[in-house]
């Protein structure tokens, strides 16, 4: 990898970080757990690396932004995560930010 | 699927031990619904080859189990700033002390002894990255301290915890844009030209300093003030080599005397102060002091009646090396502030040619 294609990786890598945690947040308005949440998300065009997501879903959840619970589902113990009222609040003020900084962002170009 | 068993075992071991069950049987969870969805894509098991694939495509276990480890830094990027602060803080100060105790023992262990000198210079010099390690590591290590603290008791020593108010120091101090320095270089009298009356004032208090300087053999009171004619009953009187101090001295006064005039003919006072000049007169001032310190024998006082040798000799040499030891000293203070005076200089002219 070149220098440049190097900073524009980490650029890339940078922008998306934010804009992952709201993906995650908005898709789970409803329940899912790790493997349909990655393919919900992909389904929308928002691909998610395995080793990224299922982290991710802890780390938000240690932070009170979501409610997880363990369940049977197709003979198969799995843990199902949904928006706590908590992460409600902050994704609706994430939601409105990322209105303000895509309108902006449009703007400029 | 016996490859994604050894996989998750690999995971485990990197994993927190508290948290390792929850998490492998979650992961496991995920990854055996999606090899399910993979094998009914494909109508078969995967071959060990595309089990092999898809497991690197996961990430290697040591990979993997990183991402579930908490975020900690050894110092973080709200620390980072005053860490940094600190430590070039302690750093010049600890760099500064320790020369000054150097220079002290020097003086104290090699006196007369050129060879025992030079072996001490080197010694104080080779000790010198030593001294600034340990005082970086204490403070890497009281910073880390911190660090933990404010990860583990964010409420007391977080970002905004009472305590962190008082452990950041200057960096989060409350401040006011009222007390920024004007613009300039950052040390206002450098920057601005002087007032003609400043000027003349330079060349009045040089003249009568110069004055002062001249009369003071014919009237050592000016000096001493009434201990004069207590010095003069004294058994001890000072060595020859105080009178080339002495000119030493006013041939300096007199050469900035003169230079002041000719400023003050030619309204070169209009003009900022030159730093060079006043680092040269820093310099120059070091002379007289380098003669005393190589006075023959090292004595700066003698005893007016040699007979009193066994007597007195005792309380002589004390006060000849003290004295020595007191002008080192000062040596010592004055070589540091032309370093420190040539180094600003010289990062001072480095930034003005890379802005130019």
């Amino acid at each position: 990898m070149t220098l440049r294609e190097h900073l524009f990786e980490n650029l890339r890598l940078e922008l998306r970080r934010g804009c992952l945690t709201l993906a995650v947040l908005a898709q789970l308005k409803q329940e899912h757990y790790g493997y349909t949440l990655r393919k919900a998300l992909a389904s929308r065009g928002m691909e998610i690396d395995e080793s990224t997501l299922y982290p991710l879903l802890r780390r938000l959840e240690a932070q009170g932004l979501l409610t997880s619970e363990w369940r049977e589902e197709e003979k198969r113990n799995k843990r199902f995560y949904r928006l706590s009222s908590d992460g409600e609040q902050i994704f609706a003020r994430l939601l409105e930010e990322w209105n303000q900084i895509n309108t902006s962002i449009t703007n400029l170009l | 699927m016996e490859l994604l068993d050894r996989y998750l075992q690999a995971v485990k071991k990197h994993l927190p031990w508290r948290r390792q069950d929850d998490i492998i049987a979650e992961l496991r969870a995920n990854l055996e619904a999606q090899l399910e969805d993979k094998e009914a894509e494909l109508g078969r098991p995967l071959t060990q080859v595309e089990g092999e694939d898809w497991l690197k495509q996961i990430g290697s276990p040591i990979q993997v189990a990183a991402r579930y480890q908490r975020q900690q830094y050894l110092i973080g990027p709200a620390l980072f700033p005053t860490y940094s602060y600190i430590l070039k803080l302690v750093l010049t100060w600890a760099t500064v002390i320790y020369l000054i105790a150097g220079v002290v023992t020097i003086g104290a262990q090699g006196m007369g002894v050129e060879a025992l000198a030079a072996l001490s210079v080197l010694r104080v010099a080779l000790r010198l990255p030593w001294i600034w390690l340990i005082n970086a590591a204490i403070v890497t290590l009281i910073f880390v301290v911190i660090e933990r603290m404010s990860a583990r008791f964010p409420e007391k020593f977080g970002a905004f915890g009472p305590l962190a108010a008082h452990m950041s120091g200057p960096m989060t101090a409350p401040w006011s844009p009222i007390d920024l320095p004007p613009v300039g270089t950052g040390d206002p009298d450098w920057a601005k030209p002087r007032s003609f009356t400043r000027a003349l004032l330079g060349v009045l208090s040089g003249c009568f300093f110069l004055a002062y300087v001249l009369l003071v053999p014919h009237y050592p009171f000016l000096l001493f003030g009434p201990g004069a004619w207590y010095l003069h009953s004294l058994p001890y009187q000072l060595a020859p080599v105080w009178w080339t101090f002495y000119w030493w001295m006013v041939a300096i006064n007199v050469f900035e005397l003169a230079w002041k005039i000719v400023d003050l003919a030619r309204g070169a006072w209009q003009q900022p102060p030159n730093r060079g000049r006043h680092l040269a007169m820093h310099a120059f001032s070091l002379i007289p002091f380098g003669i005393l310190l190589a006075a023959p024998e090292h004595k700066l006082f003698l005893l007016k009646n040699p007979a009193d040798a066994a007597k007195l000799g005792g309380a002589l040499a004390a006060a000849n090396n003290g004295v020595l030891l007191a002008f080192k000293i000062v040596v010592a203070i004055v070589i540091l502030q032309l370093v420190w005076m040539g180094i600003k200089m010289g990062l001072d002219a480095y930034r003005k040619r890379v802005a130019a």
